[in-house]
């Protein structure tokens, strides 16, 4: 190697490593983008084949979900901030006389009831005390939630910056994904140039699909819970239907979770116990119709992961980046194992491995 | 500069080149229309051998199907039987195999430089699927360069 290639090779290696400390604050950005993409381009593609240039086909697009989505907020919206409103004003209230206001929730007032009585027949046991202790500090907690939002502020004007450069960057990317994908391949070498493209098709078929095949998941279980519970007569049956639809992204496990959420609430609420059976049986319904007909129809094939890895990758996402990360955890696995076995495959046939 | 002349100047700054020229010198793509060769335009990459270079080896996986614009290409395999075969501009290569091989069967080699377009087969089976019309035309002018053929002679 002569002395102009080891010059040039650490002036590249220099330009990349400052280019990556240089955009590193917006690697987040084009990944959240790169996700909306997927989603959203077989429904670019499909207005561009009615003979629309491709921006004005992304324009549609977005004016479409836009309109639906404010459909949504003037449908919707109301009814989930009334619904949640009764939750929190109960979580905020600090009554003057010091008595705790969970406890006039009916379910927790009958567990310290229960309490009580043990603590009658076990003396020195305390447990009701150490009950109310326990219920004083999560309503501290909650009540302080506003002033912890304000706090902190920066981080919420970061939030609301996402929401208003993501679909500016994904713009960008589904208008030219052609010039994208084309300069892609024009940078492979000949030797190289066949396997590039296998690559950038299978994984575009996998995750893409993958993708797509889980938000049509969400909003399927989101809606067969909403009308499901309100069916039956569940309170706040949409609020439910939402988080059981977003918790239904982790296999195995997230339907537990939103049949968890529903039970809670009928509790909460003080409706009579015999509805917990009802809810218990209306969420297993759905399941059994998302397991055997949305499912295979939607998604094809199922996940290969074992129940227990499904289980330590949510409690790693749990660790590393709470909620939000539990439950992107298991696609972002799955999706990295598949674009690896592609990878890997295709090294394979090549010979290159 | 009287209105006739100014209307040509105008309409000769406004008309674009054609970008799909070469495209259309393909002898199965001549019969799309524009729309058509625009989405196909969107699949196809410009790839680029000197003489000598080895285009694809016998036994490596096939997915990409190639049209040659300039130059030669020595096919030698077991279509081809004992002789090499060699293929010239707008020929092109694998368009047979892409439908029951999933391996290719020859070695291509370009023997001057090669200029050529490729897709991959399951970019055009997709354009074909969502297009049925373009996969008419395409089986068409397939057929048409078939019977054109000296049969003694294989694709």
């Amino acid at each position: 190697m002569n002395f102009t290639k080891v010059i040039f090779y650490l002036l590249l290696i220099a330009a990349i490593v400052s280019g990556v400390y240089f955009y590193s604050r917006v690697f987040g950005y084009i990944a959240m983008a790169m996700v909306l993409s997927y989603l959203l381009d077989p429904l670019v593609s499909w207005v561009e084949r009615r003979h629309l240039p491709r921006w004005m086909a992304v324009l549609c697009v977005y004016l479409g979900i836009l309109g639906v989505l404010a459909w949504l907020s003037l449908r919707f919206v109301p009814d989930l901030v009334r619904q949640g409103r009764g939750l929190i004003d109960i979580m905020q209230t600090n009554t003057p006389g010091g008595e705790n206001l969970l406890v006039t929730l009916p379910f927790l007032r009958d567990v310290y009831q229960l309490l009580l009585n043990l603590d009658k027949q076990l003396p020195n046991l305390d447990l009701a005390a150490q009950f109310l202790t326990f219920l004083a500090s999560a309503q501290t907690f909650l009540s302080t939630l506003p002033q912890t939002i304000l706090d902190n502020y920066s981080e919420i004007i970061g939030a609301v910056s996402y929401v208003g450069t993501v679909p500016l960057i994904s713009f960008f990317l589904l208008k030219d994904k052609v010039l994208f994908r084309k300069a892609m391949v024009a940078a492979a070498s000949n030797r190289y140039f066949e396997l590039v493209i296998i690559f950038m098709n299978k994984i575009d078929e996998t995750v893409g699909r993958y993708m797509r095949a889980m938000l049509l998941e969400v909003i399927a279980v989101s809606i067969m819970v909403s009308i499901a519970l309100t069916a039956i007569g569940v309170p706040n049956a949409v609020l439910i239907g939402v988080v059981a639809g977003v918790a239904n992204i982790i296999p195995y496990f997230g339907p537990f979770m939103g049949a968890g959420v529903a039970i809670l609430t009928v509790l909460v609420n003080g409706s009579p116990s015999i509805m917990i059976l009802w809810v218990a049986l209306t969420m297993y319904l759905v399941q059994v119709i998302d397991n055997n007909i949305v499912y295979p129809v939607v998604v094809g094939t199922t996940i290969n992961m074992h129940p227990l890895i499904v289980l330590l990758t949510v409690l790693a996402g749990g660790w590393f980046g709470g909620i939000l990360w539990m439950l992107i955890s298991v696609p972002l696995v799955y999706i990295c194992y598949s674009m690896l076995r592609v990878i890997y495959v295709n090294l394979r046939e090549f010979r290159l491995l | 500069m009287n209105i006739k002349e100014y209307i040509r100047w105008l309409g000769k700054i406004i008309r674009k080149p054609d970008s799909f020229e070469a495209i259309k010198r393909i002898s199965i793509f001549a019969d799309l229309n524009s729309f058509q060769l625009h989405e196909l335009n969107n699949y196809l990459h410009t790839r680029h051998y000197k003489a000598g270079e080895v285009i694809f080896e016998q036994g490596y996986p096939l997915d990409a199907i190639f049209f040659i614009i300039a130059g030669e290409v020595r096919v030698s395999g077991k279509l081809s039987g004992s002789d090499p075969i060699t293929l010239r501009e707008n020929d092109f290569i694998g368009i047979i195999d892409m439908f029951h091989e999933g391996t290719r069967s020859s070695t291509a080699m370009a023997v001057t430089e090669v200029n050529a377009l490729a897709i991959s087969r399951s970019d055009l089976t997709n354009l074909i699927a969502r297009d049925k019309d373009m996969g008419l035309k395409i089986l068409g002018a397939i057929c048409r360069y078939l019977s054109s053929l000296n049969f003694s002679k294989s694709v």
